[in-house]
């Protein structure tokens, strides 16, 4: 098959072994790659039960048949294993240039099992691969870290790292994963469990092409795609803005959350924060991942004032929402320090933004005071405070200490009535986007695998319009604030946005696509005859398999849930008065699905979709 | 009594809606960026036998004027959308808003788009406006 080079790397850090693996042709063909394959090794090869930090939880890293082809938004990888922040599967994806290069050095992936007992880094080489010393890289911050790997493994063949800084080290449940300083596996604290190893970081050089089976087709296609991922509004709309052109309309509609998401509408903190201000003040040139012809990475600079900051890697949507309407900070050079400390220190910075949340309304109730904190002043919009706060978290000093562990058990922790003040589901801190304005993104919290997660199923731009696939069965234009026919509209999301991570490819350049060119850029790719009904398959089975692992490692239907604060109703704003219909949702979305009272798939549903291995397991 | 969308009459009336519109005032109030015109296609079965422009000189939370041009003469507006009759119907009724309109190529836009997307509230009070008219469709 075309798009996989049929070689996994299988590294043991407790003794060093390498080894290389693959999976069969059927599980391809079934799950395709990314995290979906991922996760059928996972639960073919480890247990999950396993403790999150044991040496025994793999951290698996995974291309998809796509990445590393010269498609447009396919430079991206899935990382995966048993999250240290949910204690549940934990997945994130990644665009940058790691995965592609991953290929280019004749792996689909990367298992990682075991722990070291001293810091250690892998260089890979084609077929070179090498574990190496880092006790003197342990302690540097990934920006550091990645020129120091580049410079020593040869700057003008340009290696592609791969890197956690002191929060991954530290163990910080919500620690990300580093890829050249600018592009993050930000979710479910990816970066824990690599620090749990010891692994410091991961450098690849690779030589070799990815071989299409159809080139001619694949020419053509490619020409396509460039073309509508080039020319579609909403492409020229990122690639002028960057991700955060979307905090105007979000405002506008109900979907940004303000003030620990008790405020529904605030004009000037969009007007500061949103993508015009940051491309008119701070924006020098845009950044793509390798092959997109969006470019919608922003690098930035601060030429002067208390949050001066040198050219580099620039805020998301989701950062300048998290770190300020969040916060009701309308400082945009803070939120950009406060991003580049995040990417330095290498924490998610929508946990990380969201706990700092939690902790100032805790603190204005007086759950917490400056006795707590160490005498930071925690008063909403103190952007300079939320920094300090960062600094301690990554450091676990002080009441970084509990607020590393993430608002979850932060909460649990803080006691009195913290846990209201918890914006979360299944442990994962809920995204920049409001349920009381999209009723389905409601569902989506609920059911989505990693717990509140606004990617993994691509109802963000098909509940919201702004990507449309009327051959996959979705509507044009859905109503945001209404629950009626929201449970199909997210069950046919997911198996439609759940194969992305497997393929793997941007969500945001899929939105210019048709559902039919997903399928067809398999097709072309990998030589299987693959139809959109083939992926809408993929889709449901690779669903039904993560949530199979999620039962066994604890996720019940009573996991499925919103926090009160979302299921409080807002007083301003477009979304004003609407509140998700949660017990219809779910009950609609339960019969849909196919799970019993207990959150599981059923039976019959796992085994007509070809997962008997998994309904044995589930139900004997 | 009905105006029939587009005629001279219904953008006049839309000038006047907007004019008295403290919504708009507001969130116009910073607009120096120019003309924005609204192109209908043509669509000879109902009538429209060739593109039809809006022109709205909008400055500063006020419509200074409002008057139907050429598709050629809308196209000298520093901003000009284009649509479909059924797209621009979509918008009026409140089925559309603009600028998703334009993220999902409904709408096709001529001109710089952070403005626009910075002036998305102003956008929903002209639509706004739009519902104050009592409109007759020619389709209808």
């Amino acid at each position: 098959m075309g798009g996989y080079k049929n070689r996994i790397l299988e590294v043991d850090l407790s003794v060093s072994q390498i080894n290389i693996t693959d999976v069969s042709e059927e599980d391809k063909r079934r799950f395709i790659g990314g995290s979906g394959v991922a996760a059928k090794l996972f639960l073919d090869r480890f247990n999950p039960r396993v403790d999150p930090f044991s040496p025994d939880n793999p951290l698996i890293i995974m291309n998809g048949p796509l990445t590393g082809t010269t498609l447009p938004g396919t430079s991206r990888f899935a990382v995966c294993g048993k999250s240290p922040l949910t204690g549940i599967w934990g997945e994130g994806t990644c665009g940058g240039n790691f995965g592609p290069e991953l290929k280019f050095a004749g792996l689909d992936g990367i298992i990682f099992k075991g722990a070291s007992p001293f810091p250690v880094y892998l260089v890979i080489e084609d077929d070179k691969i090498e574990i190496r010393d880092a006790k003197d890289l342990w302690g540097m911050d990934n920006y550091a870290v990645t020129d120091l790997l580049k410079e020593r493994h040869g700057k003008e063949r340009n290696p592609k790292v791969l890197s956690i800084g002191p929060a991954g080290e530290n163990l910080v449940k919500f620690a990300a994963i580093c890829n050249d300083k600018g592009d993050f596996i930000g979710r479910t604290g990816m970066g824990a469990l690599m620090g749990s190893k010891k692994l410091k970081a991961v450098v690849v050089k690779g030589t070799n092409k990815v071989e299409v089976s159809s080139p001619e087709d694949y020419a053509a296609l490619r020409k396509t795609l460039i073309a509508k991922s080039r020319d579609a509004v909403v492409a020229q709309s990122f690639r002028s803005m960057g991700t955060d052109a979307g905090m105007d309309l979000g405002m506008m509609t109900g979907d940004v959350p303000i003030k620990n998401w008790s405020i529904g509408e605030d004009l000037h903190l969009s007007a500061n924060l949103g993508g015009p201000s940051l491309t008119e003040k701070y924006l020098t040139r845009n950044h793509a991942c390798s092959f997109c012809p969006v470019a919608c990475k922003r690098i930035v600079k601060v030429d002067d004032g208390p949050f001066k900051t040198e050219e580099g890697p620039g805020p998301e949507y989701e950062t300048c929402a998290s770190f300020g309407t969040l916060i009701m900070n309308d400082d945009l050079a803070g939120v950009i320090k406060a991003n580049e400390w995040c990417n330095r220190y290498g924490m998610d910075t929508i946990s990380c933004g969201a706990t700092i949340a939690f902790a100032m309304e805790a603190y204005e109730k007086g759950l917490i005071t400056k006795r707590d904190t160490d005498g930071i002043d925690l008063t909403w919009g103190n952007i300079q405070g939320a920094i300090e706060l960062i600094h301690k978290i990554a450091k676990k000093e002080g009441i970084g200490l509990i607020l590393s562990e993430g608002t979850r058990e932060a909460a649990k922790r803080m006691g009195k009535d913290a846990e209201e003040l918890s914006v979360e589901v299944k442990g994962l801190e809920a995204p920049m986007h409001d349920p009381r304005g999209f009723h389905g993104m409601g569902l989506a919290y609920m059911t989505s695998i990693r717990g509140a997660c606004h990617l993994m199923h691509l109802c963000l731009g098909i509940e919201q319009g702004i990507a449309t696939y009327p051959e996959a069965g979705f509507q044009e234009n859905y109503i945001g604030q209404t629950s009626e026919g929201k449970a199909e509209m997210v069950k046919r999301c997911e198996d439609f946005g759940i194969p992305c991570n497997s393929l793997v490819i941007c969500e945001f350049v899929a939105w210019t696509f048709s559902a039919n060119d997903l399928a067809e850029m398999v097709r072309v790719t990998t030589g299987i005859d693959f139809s959109l009904q083939d992926l809408l398959a993929c889709g449901e089975r690779t669903w039904l398999l993560k949530r199979g692992l999620g039962n066994m490692m604890g996720v019940t239907g009573k996991d499925d849930r919103l926090p009160k604060r979302i299921l409080t109703p807002l007083k301003e704003g477009a979304a004003a008065g609407s509140m998700p219909d949660v017990e219809k949702l779910l009950r609609e979305y339960y019969e849909i699905r196919g799970l019993d009272e207990e959150g599981k798939p059923k039976k019959e549903i796992l085994i007509k979709a070809g997962l008997e291995d998994l309904a044995k397991r589930l139900h004997g | 009594m009905a105006l029939t969308f587009p005629s001279a009459e219904w953008v006049e009336e839309f000038k006047k809606q907007i004019n008295s519109s403290e919504g708009y005032k507001k969130a116009g109030a910073t607009w120096t960026a120019g003309v924005v015109a609204l192109v209908t296609s043509a669509k000879p079965e109902i009538g429209i036998q060739e593109d039809v422009g809006i022109w709205l000189d909008l400055h500063q939370g006020v419509c200074r004027d409002a008057k139907i041009v050429t598709a050629e003469e809308a196209q000298k507006a520093p901003f000009c959308i284009t649509g479909d009759y059924a797209r621009w119907k979509q918008v009026i009724k409140k089925e559309l808003e603009p600028v998703k309109g334009m993220m999902q190529g409904k709408l096709k836009l001529k001109g710089d788009l952070p403005t626009i997307v910075r002036y998305v509230k102003a956008s929903q009070e002209l639509v706004e406006c739009t519902t104050r008219i009592e409109t007759k469709f020619l389709d209808e």
